[in-house]
């Protein structure tokens, strides 16, 4: 099969055995890869019911058809397993050299499953996979996991995804971390490693994938690199924003437009917000960037402080979601501490957002008197305490004290708790909310209460984006309305459209800075790139119906779980308590609103519109029969 | 191994140098009309803590790759310095592979012939694909290392001050 490896590799912890199986082509033109890819395996083989912490979950690593393509933006792989966090579907992305390795190695993609008796590493090689004892490197930070599995493994080109502390503490939102500090963030995918005792896994590849076309596809692909990958720039707008600031750029953006989240949601601006903008990032604590394979876009910020903490270049600098979350979020305005916090959620390995949401929630707690000084062991949880971020970052990684509560995640966290603490847990489905204002850009909104990993923003963006620019090709036109707070038929249109889009960027994989929406990348370019590489010839159409279909299968994995419609929810902050001030000062989207909204996303989508379940009809549609008889069995359909 | 002054040569500045591995397609896509980068003449080292670098031919005086051929099948261009493959003689044996102290010459496996840098004809791909400015320059060393300079200025003005 061209433009693919061809294979998946299947690694059984629990007898240490590995066999290859062939990629179908049809499976492949149906998934494309990443996401979808993993979805269809792991909705085939997993079990309703089952403990994502067991033996019985699996977790696969899944590239797609453009990794190992030289264009901006293939450099991806998508992490996934049924989530600890949530307990539905699972998925988490990062960049780097991994995915490329792996395709290389001769993989599509890995899955695990079993479970270790003892900590091991998996180290792929000329065709051989080793499972290797891991004992020495278990506690270990992970940059030094790296160094001594590069050493052990005596090729300095081998590229290590490995799991930190936190993932061995089986902390709900442990990250995967890969190479030169890219992450696989969300949905807890670094605990379900650890469950597994895999420490890591270190691939290198040596082979030459074969091209349908390739004279076609570097010609397609030289022109994507051109004029310092112009095309993959952000628009017109600031096409240099990421190279100079990397996504914190837009910190400022939210802040003098009034969405900013702040205090748990209970604000929208931040006073601090100078402390943390990327100008003042750029100008005091940053020292170098960093890139992934074939991407002129260098977002990846290196930071080093040495006062009041020192904070170590070896890992990588916040990017906007981090300082957000663990700035603004937390009233933290004190940047050092921020660098400190995000420098051990890499050294521990977990989520930034998740880690930045729970701290927030414990201050909350702690002002109403729910967490008590004698339940931190003295640690004043004050809000923006820059002192108490470091330490319960690192107390959540080790599950040290109140640690351990809050490494549950803020969902568990609350019921433990009670007394009401419920009403200031920020989250969906058990995800920890993204930093973007729902209730200053609607259509964002309602993206992440429909999300299937729980609260995320990349599953639409936001609404700001489309109000100028239109995309026609794939229905972004003047059928549909962006302006920030509509809320009508036309907005849910234009989320669906996206939400689509999105999980096939997923699917291909490709990196969502490369691919601004109405920018200069747009789909033909890819199917383009697509058909040279594998010679197919698929259109913007079918790989529109990919990412639908990736959307249902995940909804009905999700539904297999015991999701409904009632989970297709904001957190109630978002829904009753209006912005304080701004220019949106007075906005909720409020319960009924989003009901409306979502009574018409039902029907967009072609899913029930009590439950939430999708119709016999759009399975079918999509070449989902195997679900649909799935729901049968259990009695939904 | 002293390089001419007068002569052009590709340099890349691990200050700059990201190891995004372009440099290393735009060579292959042009030479090889291929995407195996194993095909490039340009070769990306990235040394983890340490950094990124890009190699290619920097033009030795009295190369020791064309001394060791025992075929005689390279010599070096009088006019540009770049190293010159006699395709007809090489016997893709390696040891100039052995000899350049760079790792700036490859060996192109299907084909058994060694490849190394020709300057692209004075307008190198790599260079004008590289994303990165200052990381890869195309100059004689007084052009290289005014560059340098350049940087070494900007920072001491940075570190006093001075910045404008």
């Amino acid at each position: 099969m061209f433009g693919y490896a061809g294979k998946i590799l299947r690694v059984n912890l629990t007898d240490e055995k590995a066999s290859e199986e062939p990629l179908n082509e049809s499976t492949a033109r149906k998934f494309i890869g990443g996401r979808g890819l993993g979805v269809k395996i792991l909705f085939d083989e997993l079990k309703r019911g089952i403990d994502p912490l067991g033996p019985d979950n699996k977790l696969v690593i899944a590239t797609g058809v453009l990794t190992g393509i030289p264009i901006p933006g293939n450099a991806r792989h998508i992490v996934m397993a049924k989530s600890p966090l949530t307990g539905i579907w699972g998925e988490s992305s990062a960049g780097g050299f991994f995915g490329q390795e792996l395709k290389s190695a001769g993989y599509d993609a890995i899955i695990i499953e079993g479970r270790a008796a003892k900590p091991v590493y998996l180290w792929l090689h000329d065709g051989e996979t080793e499972v290797r004892d891991a004992s020495d490197l278990w506690g270990k930070l992970t940059r030094d996991v790296q160094r001594n599995i590069i050493k052990e493994v005596k090729d300095d080109r081998a590229v290590v995804a490995c799991i930190g502390p936190a993932g061995e503490n089986l902390v709900k939102f442990a990250s995967v971390f890969f190479d030169f500090n890219h992450v696989a963030g969300r949905t807890g995918m670094g605990a379900v490693m650890g469950s597994k005792k895999l420490k890591a896994i270190v691939v290198r590849g040596k082979q030459k994938l074969k091209y349908s076309n390739e004279q076609k596809l570097i010609d397609l692909s030289l022109k994507e690199l051109a004029n310092k990958g112009e095309n993959a720039r952000r628009g017109p707008y600031w096409p240099d924003a990421l190279d100079k600031y990397g996504s914190n750029a837009d910190f400022i953006y939210w802040q003098l437009s009034g969405r900013l989240p702040t205090q748990n949601f209970r604000m929208c601006t931040f006073f601090g917000h100078k402390n943390l903008m990327a100008e003042t990032v750029s100008a005091t604590i940053l020292i170098r960037t960093n890139t992934c394979p074939y991407c002129p876009i260098p977002c990846n910020r290196i930071v080093q402080v040495h006062e009041p903490y020192e904070v170590d270049p070896d890992y990588c600098g916040p990017e906007y979601e981090t300082t957000a979350a663990l700035g603004s979020f937390c009233m933290n305005d004190n940047l050092a501490a921020l660098a400190k916090a995000n420098e051990l959620c890499n050294k521990y390995a977990m989520d930034t957002i998740s880690t930045g949401v729970t701290i927030a929630f414990a201050m909350e707690c702690y002002e109403k008197g729910l967490i008590t000084m004698k339940d931190t062991e003295g640690l004043d949880l004050s809000w923006g305490n820059p002192e108490a971020i470091v330490q319960l970052t690192e107390k959540i990684a080790r599950r040290q004290g109140i640690g351990d509560l809050l490494a549950e995640g803020v969902r568990i966290a609350a019921k433990k708790i009670g007394r009401g603490a419920e009403e200031f847990a920020m989250h969906i489905k058990g995800q920890e909310m993204p930093m973007h204002e729902g209730r200053g850009k609607k259509g964002h909104g309602l993206s992440f209460a429909i999300s299937n990993r729980g609260a995320c923003h990349l599953q639409m963006e936001s609404d700001d984006l489309f109000e100028e620019t239109k995309y026609p090709e794939i229905g972004i036109d003047e059928t549909v309305k962006a302006d920030r707070l509509y809320t009508g038929p036309e907005k849910v249109k234009l989320v669906k459209i996206v939400n689509d889009l999105f999980i096939l960027y997923d699917c291909l994989p490709i990196c969502r800075w490369t691919v601004y929406p109405c920018g200069g990348r747009r789909l033909e370019a890819f199917a383009g790139i697509i058909n040279a590489a594998t010679g197919w010839d698929v259109t913007i159409g079918e790989l529109m119906t990919v990412g639908e279909r990736v959307c249902n299968l995940e909804r009905v994995f999700n539904i297999r779980e015991g999701i409904t419609r009632k989970d297709d929810l904001l957190p109630k902050r978002l829904m009753e308590e209006p912005l304080p001030d701004g220019p949106y000062k007075g906005e909720v989207l409020s319960k009924d609103v989003l009901d409306k909204m979502l009574d018409y996303w039902y029907e967009l989508r072609g899913w029930d519109n009590k439950t939430g379940i999708p119709t016999r009809e759009k399975l079918e549609e999509l070449g989902l029969e195997h679900a649909m008889r799935q729901l049968e069995q259990q009695g939904l359909l | 191994m002293v390089v001419q002054t007068e002569r052009k040569f590709i340099l890349s500045n691990p200050q700059k140098c990201l190891g995004c591995f372009i440099c290393e397609f735009a060579c292959s896509a042009a030479k090889e009309k291929s995407t195996d980068r194993i095909l490039s003449r340009i070769r990306v080292v990235n040394l983890e803590p340490t950094g990124s670098m890009a190699i290619a031919c920097i033009l030795c005086e009295d190369p020791r790759c064309v001394r060791s051929c025992p075929q005689n099948a390279l010599r070096q261009s009088d006019e540009t310095g770049a190293i010159i493959v006699d395709e007809t003689r090489c016997n893709g044996c390696g040891w100039c592979i052995g000899a350049c102290r760079f790792g700036a010459i490859g060996l192109n496996p299907k084909k058994k012939k060694v490849v190394v840098c020709d300057l692209c004809e004075g307008e190198p791909e790599c260079v004008k694909y590289c994303p990165f400015e200052g990381a890869l320059t195309f100059g004689t060393i007084d052009d290289v290392t005014h560059e340098y300079r350049k940087e070494a200025f900007k920072k001491l003005l940075k570190e006093l001050g001075g910045e404008k």
